[in-house]
C-alpha cells in the first residue's frame, strides 16, 4: 500500500474518532428532567420545582428562554457564569420554561403571559408571583431583584 | 393584476410549463442518451429552451407583481410593503421559500439548457448528462408547482381576502432590509446553479465507467474547471458578504458566529475547495481518478444540503429567514444526488483494478497535496458533523446538547495548522529538497507549539476551559492562539518564494498573471486564518446600563457611565425615536381614499381642508376640493379652511351626490400635518437612535449615533452599531433597549480590517486564475 493510500485510511479512521469523540463531548442542554441555560440545572417541570421550593422553602425563580433568543444567551454568558450572581441563585429553585415549547409550564406562560423571551418571575413556594423582570437587565439590577424577590418571597 | 386561468394564476401556469418542458427534455435527453437515436433532438431542446424561458419569464412576472404591489398574490403581500423602497420590492422576490426556489430553478434551467443548445457538447454521454441536469430541473419545478408563489390571496389567506385587496402588504423581513441582503441571494444561487453541470458530468463519467463507454468528463474537464472557479468566486463572495451583514447590520457583533446558516455555506466551499485542488492534480497528473469526479458530483447534494439546513427549520439557527418546512421536494432531491453521486462512483470504485499503482512515499510531494486535500475534507466533515450530530443524538436519545463556537474552533484549530503546514511543505518542495522542507516544517512545528504553550497566558488561549471538560478541550483549548502564526508565516512565505522562482521561469502574460492569482489565493488564505483567529481570542466586549436615556433630548443634557472592565467613559446626549413610514406619508391622498371600494374599513387620510359643512350632529370638511370628506361629532373636532390635516377613521359611503367617501373621525385621531395624532397610527419601523460618544481616558474613541429598530408586529429587534474602524482593530458600539432604559456593549476587534482584506486578495487572486488560466476554459482537456 502507497502511502496515500494509508494517509486515507488514517483520515477515515480520525473522522471516526473525532465524529464519536465530539458527539459525546457535547454538553448536554436537556435532559428528560432539566434543562442546563448558563451551566446551571434548571427544572423543567414546574410541580417537581414547587415540590422541592416548599420542601426546601425557598423562593422559585421561573425563566422564559427561546433557542434563538440572543438576550438569553447575553443572561447565560454574562450573567449566570457570575459567581455573585450564582451565589444569589443559591437561595433559590430554579425553573426555565422554553416558551416555544413549555410543556407543563403553558399554564404558567398564560398566567405571566410571557409572549416573548427574556423574561424572569420570582414567585414564592405557594405560586404568588412577586417579582417581575421581562426583557434584558443589567446584572447589577438582576443581582438587586433577586436580593428583594428572596426576602419577600420567604 | 393576479389573473387566473382554468383556476390556476397565469404565474403557475408558466410554472406548469416549465414543469412539462423539463419533464419533456429529461425523458428525450436519457431516450436519446440510451438508444443514440437522435431524432428528437430538436424536440428536447425546445422543450429544454421552453422550460429555461417560462421560469425566466415566471421571474420577471414575480417580479413586477411585487414592484406593482400586487397584493391579491398572497405571496407578494407576505414579503413585500408600500413603504418600502424600490430595491427592496425587488429583494421580496426571494425572501422566502418559493421565490428562492424559482431563483434558483431559473439558474439552474439556463445553464443546462446553454449546454445543450452549445452544440459544443454532443457527445452521447453528454445526452445524459444534460438529461439528469434537466431532472434537476424538473424536480424544482414540481415544487414550485406545488407551493406556487401565485398563489392567490383568496385561497392562501381567505380571512384576508375577504375584505377585498388589501392596501398595504404585511411587510419584509425586517433583517432583509439592507443592500448587502439584496445581492446575497442572486450570488450564492448562482453559485449554486453553476454546480449542477460538473454534479451531472461526474455523475455521467461513472455510469460510463460502468458501462465501459466513453467519458465526457475529460472533454469537458476545462470548461467545468472554469465553471467551478466562477462558482467559487461567488460563493466566495456570498459567504464575504453575510458576514459583513451580520457584523455591521445586524449588530449581533460578529461577522461569524457558526450559526447553522453560516456554516452549512461552509460545506460546499470547503468541498468546492477540495474540488478544484482534486482537478487540478487530475488534470496535470492523472491522480485522483475517482476521488475528482466523485467529489465535483458531491457537491450539488452539499449544496442542497446546506439549504435544507438553512430552510428546513430542522436545524436550529437564530436566523432562520424563510420559516415553515421547505417540504419533501428539497428531502427528495437531496436523496436522489446523494445517491447519483455517491452510488456509481462507489461500485465503480469497488470493482475497478487498483489502478492507482504509482508508488508513492510519505514525504513525497503527492503525498503532501493529498493531506492538504483529506485536509479540507476534514474540515467539512467537522461544520458537516457540528450541524448533524445534534439531530442524531436527540433522536437517538431524546437528549439535547448543544454545539457551541468551541466545538467547530477547536476542532477545526489543528486541522488548519496541519494544513499550513502541508501546503508550505508543498510549495517549498518545488524549489528545495525534501531533506530541507522536512527539517523546515518540523522547525516551524516545534516554533509553533512553543510559542502556543509559552504564550498560554489565559487571555490567550483558544478557549476557556474548566476541569471538568473533555480532555481534548482542554488540551487544544488550553494552547495559545499564536500557535497558528508561524505556520501561516511559513505557509505564506513558502507560497511567495514558490511564485518568484517561477515568475523568473515563465514567460507569456497569461501564465504569469494565472501564476499571480494561485500566489494571492494562498496569501490572502494564510492573512484571513491569522486575522479570524486573533480577532476571535482577542475580541472583548464590556457593557454599562445607562437608566434614563429615553428622556434625554438635545437641551444639552447628558449622562456619563464608566464602563467597568473597560478602559471606557460612555456619554450619551440625546435619544430621538423615528418613524418609518412618518403617519403623514403612510395617509393616503383623497385620489387613493376614493378608489378604496370596502366600506367601513378603517383608514388614514391627509389633504387640506377646502370646505366646511356643519350639521347638528356632525360636522364634515372636504379634501383638496375632492369628492372625499372628513367628519366627526360636532363640537369634537375643529376643522378649519386651508389647514392640512391627518385623520384616521372609519370610512364609509354616505350616498350624497357630492360626497363619494366619508372618513369618520374623532379628536383622538385627527390633528395638523405639523402636529399629527400620536395615537392614531403605529408605524411600520421605530427606530430609536442615541446620540454616543465614547472616550478612552480623555481621548474621545467614538462619535455618533448608535439605533435600535423595533417592528410593528414581529419580536425582533435590529441594531445599528456604531463601528470606528482602525488599522489595529474595530471598536465597535451598539445600544440595546432594556427593561430598565439603555445597555451599551462596547466591542474590541482586533484586525477585523485584516479579514476582509484577506478576503479580498483571495478573491482577486482567484479572478486572475478564472480570467487567465491557460488550462482552462473549453480547449482546457485533460493532457495526458
Amino acid at each position: 500500500m502507497n502511502a496515500r493510500k494509508t494517509l486515507t485510511v488514517v483520515f477515515f479512521l480520525v473522522v471516526l474518532g473525532v465524529g464519536h469523540y465530539s458527539m459525546n463531548a457535547a454538553p448536554v442542554v436537556r435532559d428528560d428532567t432539566h434543562t442546563y441555560q448558563g451551566g446551571l440545572e434548571w427544572e423543567t417541570e414546574p410541580s417537581t420545582a414547587f415540590d422541592a421550593a416548599q420542601s426546601q422553602d425557598k423562593p422559585v425563580l421561573v425563566y422564559y428562554w427561546a433557542t434563538w433568543c440572543t438576550y438569553c444567551e447575553r443572561y447565560d454568558k454574562n450573567h449566570y457564569r457570575n459567581e455573585t450572581v450564582r451565589a444569589a441563585l443559591d437561595e433559590y429553585v430554579l425553573l426555565a420554561v422554553n416558551i416555544d415549547d413549555p410543556g407543563n409550564g403553558t399554564g404558567l406562560v398564560r398566567q405571566h403571559q410571557a409572549t416573548y423571551p427574556p423574561q424572569h418571575r420570582i414567585m414564592t413556594p405557594e405560586g404568588e408571583t412577586v417579582e417581575s423582570v421581562e426583557g434584558y437587565i443589567e446584572r447589577d439590577e438582576l443581582l438587586a431583584t433577586l436580593e428583594k424577590g428572596s426576602e419577600e418571597a420567604t | 393584476m393576479t389573473a387566473v386561468v382554468l383556476g390556476l394564476a397565469v404565474g403557475t401556469w408558466l410554472l406548469a410549463i416549465g414543469l412539462f418542458g423539463s419533464v419533456l427534455a429529461t425523458v428525450l435527453l436519457g431516450y436519446e442518451y440510451a438508444t443514440g437515436d437522435q431524432s428528437f433532438l430538436r424536440v428536447s431542446k425546445a422543450a429544454a429552451s421552453a422550460a429555461a424561458g417560462s421560469l425566466v419569464i415566471a421571474l420577471l412576472y414575480l417580479t413586477s407583481q411585487f414592484l406593482s404591489e400586487d397584493y391579491m398574490n398572497a405571496y407578494v403581500w407576505d414579503n413585500t410593503a408600500n413603504y418600502l423602497p424600490t430595491l427592496y420590492k425587488v429583494t421580496g422576490v426571494y425572501a422566502s421559500n418559493a421565490g428562492s426556489v424559482l431563483l434558483w430553478a431559473m439558474l439552474t434551467a439556463v445553464v443546462v439548457t446553454t449546454t445543450l443548445l452549445l452544440d459544443r457538447y454532443s457527445a452521447r454521454g453528454a445526452r445524459l448528462s444534460q438529461s439528469l441536469g434537466m431532472g434537476v430541473v424538473t424536480v424544482f419545478a414540481w415544487m414550485l408547482v406545488n407551493e406556487s408563489p401565485f398563489t392567490p390571496l383568496s385561497t392562501r389567506y381567505p380571512s384576508v381576502a375577504a375584505n377585498g385587496i388589501p392596501q398595504d402588504g404585511s411587510g419584509l423581513n425586517p433583517l432583509l432590509v439592507d443592500p448587502f441582503m439584496a445581492i446575497h441571494p442572486p450570488i450564492t444561487f448562482s453559485a449554486y446553479a453553476l454546480m449542477v453541470v460538473p454534479f451531472t458530468v461526474g455523475v455521467t463519467h461513472f455510469v460510463a465507467r460502468l458501462q465501459g463507454t466513453q467519458s465526457v468528463f475529460d472533454d469537458w474537464l476545462g470548461s467545468m474547471t472554469r465553471w467551478l472557479r466562477g462558482s467559487w468566486l461567488l460563493l466566495t463572495a456570498a459567504i464575504t458578504l453575510g458576514g459583513i451583514w451580520a457584523y455591521r447590520v445586524l449588530g449581533w457583533g460578529g461577522f461569524w458566529s457558526w450559526d447553522p446558516v453560516e456554516t452549512s455555506v461552509l460545506i460546499p466551499w470547503l468541498g468546492l475547495t477540495a474540488v478544484l485542488h482534486t482537478l487540478n492534480q487530475y488534470r496535470r497528473s492523472g491522480r485522483y481518478a475517482v476521488l475528482a469526479p466523485a467529489a465535483t458530483a458531491a457537491l450539488l447534494p452539499l449544496v442542497i444540503y446546506a439549504t435544507t439546513v438553512v430552510r428546513s427549520g430542522v436545524f436550529r439557527s437564530v436566523h432562520s429567514f424563510a420559516g415553515g418546512g421547505i417540504g419533501s421536494g428539497v428531502l427528495f432531491l437531496l436523496g436522489t444526488t446523494s445517491t447519483l453521486a455517491v452510488g456509481p462512483a462507489f461500485v465503480h470504485w469497488f470493482r475497478t483494478e487498483q489502478s492507482d499503482t504509482e508508488a508513492a512515499g510519505l514525504l513525497d510531494r503527492a503525498t503532501i497535496y493529498h493531506a492538504a486535500v483529506l485536509g479540507f475534507i476534514l474540515l467539512a466533515f467537522v461544520s458537516l458533523w457540528g450541524l448533524t450530530f445534534p439531530v442524531v443524538r436527540s433522536l437517538a436519545s431524546g437528549v439535547e446538547v448543544s454545539v457551541d463556537a468551541r466545538y467547530y474552533n477547536l476542532w477545526s484549530f489543528p486541522v488548519v495548522v496541519g494544513m499550513l503546514l502541508a501546503g508550505g511543505m508543498y510549495a517549498q518542495q518545488e524549489r528545495f529538497s525534501t531533506r530541507v522542507t522536512v527539517g523546515t516544517a518540523a522547525a516551524v512545528l516545534v516554533a509553533a507549539l512553543a510559542v502556543g504553550v509559552a504564550l498560554a497566558r489565559p487571555e490567550w488561549q483558544l478557549a476557556s476551559t474548566e476541569p471538568f471538560d473533555p480532555a481534548y478541550y482542554r488540551a487544544i483549548g488550553s494552547l495559545s492562539v499564536v500557535t497558528v502564526l508561524p505556520p501561516a508565516v511559513y505557509f505564506a512565505g513558502a507560497w511567495v518564494v514558490r511564485y518568484v522562482g517561477r515568475l523568473r521561469r515563465l514567460t507569456g502574460r497569461r501564465a504569469k498573471l494565472n501564476e499571480t492569482g494561485i500566489a494571492l489565493i494562498h496569501v490572502g488564505a494564510a492573512l484571513l486564518i491569522v486575522s479570524v483567529s486573533f480577532v476571535y481570542v482577542f475580541s472583548t466586549t464590556a457593557s454599562v446600563g445607562i437608566v434614563g436615556a429615553t428622556e434625554l433630548d438635545d437641551t444639552g443634557e447628558r449622562i456619563v457611565r464608566d464602563v467597568e472592565g473597560s478602559p471606557y467613559t460612555v456619554e450619551v446626549t440625546n435619544y430621538s425615536p423615528e418613524n418609518t413610514p412618518t403617519i403623514t406619508a403612510a395617509a393616503m391622498t383623497p385620489a387613493e381614499a376614493g378608489a378604496v371600494d370596502t366600506a367601513s374599513s378603517v383608514i388614514l387620510v391627509k389633504g387640506e381642508v377646502t370646505a366646511v359643512q356643519r350639521f347638528e350632529e356632525t360636522t364634515i370638511a372636504q379634501l383638496n376640493g375632492s369628492r372625499v370628506w372628513v367628519g366627526a361629532d360636532s363640537g369634537t373636532v375643529q376643522f378649519e379652511e386651508g389647514s392640512v390635516i391627518v385623520a384616521r377613521g372609519s370610512l364609509s359611503d354616505p350616498r350624497s351626490e357630492n360626497i363619494d367617501a366619508l372618513v369618520y373621525t374623532n379628536g383622538d385621531n385627527v390633528g395638523p400635518v405639523s402636529a399629527p395624532p400620536t395615537n392614531a397610527y403605529t408605524p411600520r419601523v421605530v427606530e430609536h437612535q442615541y446620540d454616543v460618544q465614547l472616550y478612552r481616558g480623555d481621548t474621545l474613541v467614538a462619535d455618533g449615533t448608535v439605533a435600535e429598530q423595533s417592528y410593528r408586529g414581529r419580536d425582533m429587534q435590529t441594531n445599528d452599531p456604531l463601528i470606528k474602524r482602525g488599522i489595529t482593530g474595530d471598536t465597535y458600539v451598539v445600544g440595546t433597549r432594556t427593561a430598565g432604559g439603555l445597555s451599551i456593549e462596547i466591542s474590541r476587534y482586533p484586525l477585523a480590517n485584516q479579514i476582509w482584506f484577506g478576503v479580498a486578495v483571495m478573491l482577486v487572486g482567484m479572478g486572475l486564475v478564472f480570467l487567465f488560466d491557460p488550462a482552462s476554459g473549453a480547449a482546457g482537456g485533460r493532457r495526458d
